[in-house]
């Protein structure tokens, strides 16, 4: 069992595909730089839970364009929620599927900023 | 009284053994010798072609770090912070690293492992021309915008005015 598993863990190295693929803008800790680039700390684990918060997460242009595979993509922003979000993370969380991942992203996002916006006042009523 | 006698005798010939031990490994001569080396060696060194490690980043390379065919600048687009009063890895004096950059991974060839490699522009001054340098790995402009590496880079500082760019070692990247 554990040599069916290596290889998977071998190839699968979120942190580094995080660094290649969003790292540059979103900086090495998630911080960003706000407002040109979003943080993706503790801001994430609150929009999971809204309606279309998971969908959100790969729709946005960055996420669903980046040059990796569903699976990959579901390493990444999992690795990102569990990361740099888990005091907000909601306690039951469910890690995003590879199946979720590939449906979403196909769906990009033109306006990210509104749509965030959008999510967050059905949500809240207020402008996040 | 004997036995402090003996005691006091007995660090009395520590301390002089000791200090005849530290005599002969640290004399005068290879104080200065050692002090020479370190002075010519630091200015030097950076232009032999030999296997360094860097205390940092805890990595083994070889090469001229002032040249575009370092191993690092695989992917870099631009100019070499190294001919201008930086170094590899850190901005000129007078000059503010984008806090945005663009990430690729070049070949280590002394381990032969992939690195990732942050290319961070230095910006606030003007133009360093002295070391251009344009290498393409990864580089997919008209594909993915984001992967350019001659997109202007100085976002987030203070002037958009580009000097030059360095290349950070961020760590391994992955095996897939």
């Amino acid at each position: 069992m554990l040599l069916l598993l290596t290889p998977l863990v071998c190839l699968a190295d979120p942190r580094a595909d995080y660094l290649l693929h969003c790292g540059g803008c979103h900086l090495a800790d998630g911080s960003g730089n706000p407002p040109e680039v979003p943080t993706l700390v503790d801001e994430l684990g609150r929009i999971v839970d809204l309606g279309g918060g998971r969908d959100y997460l790969v729709r946005v242009p960055g996420a669903a364009q980046a040059p990796v595979s569903d699976a990959r993509l579901a390493g990444i922003v999992n690795w990102v929620l569990t990361t740099f979000n888990a005091q907000t993370l909601p306690r039951d969380f469910k890690p995003l599927t590879t199946e979720e991942i590939g449906r979403s992203r196909r769906n990009i996002l033109a306006d990210p900023l509104r749509h965030r916006a959008e999510l967050w006042r059905a949500a809240y009523g207020v402008d996040g | 009284m004997n036995v402090l006698t003996t005691l006091l005798d007995r660090m009395d010939q520590r301390v002089v053994s000791g200090c005849r031990q530290l005599a002969r490994d640290h004399g005068r001569r290879s104080f200065l010798a050692k002090l020479g080396t370190l002075v010519a060696g630091a200015s030097v060194l950076p232009l032999l072609p030999v296997a360094r490690a860097f205390g940092a980043e805890g990595l083994q390379e070889i090469g001229d770090p002032r040249s575009c065919d370092y191993w690092r600048y695989c992917a870099l687009g631009g100019t070499l912070c190294s001919c201008c009063g930086g170094t590899m890895s850190s901005c000129p004096p007078g000059a503010e690293a984008s806090p945005v950059t663009w990430v690729g991974t070049c070949k280590n060839p002394v381990d032969d492992q992939d690195y990732l490699i942050s290319y961070n522009d230095c910006c606030g001054k003007a133009v360093c021309a002295r070391c251009g340098c344009h290498n393409t790995e990864r580089d997919k402009p008209v594909y993915f915008p984001s992967k350019s590496n001659d997109i202007l880079w100085c976002f987030g500082t203070e002037s958009h005015a580009y000097h030059c760019t360095v290349a950070v070692v961020m760590g391994k990247a992955s095996t897939g």
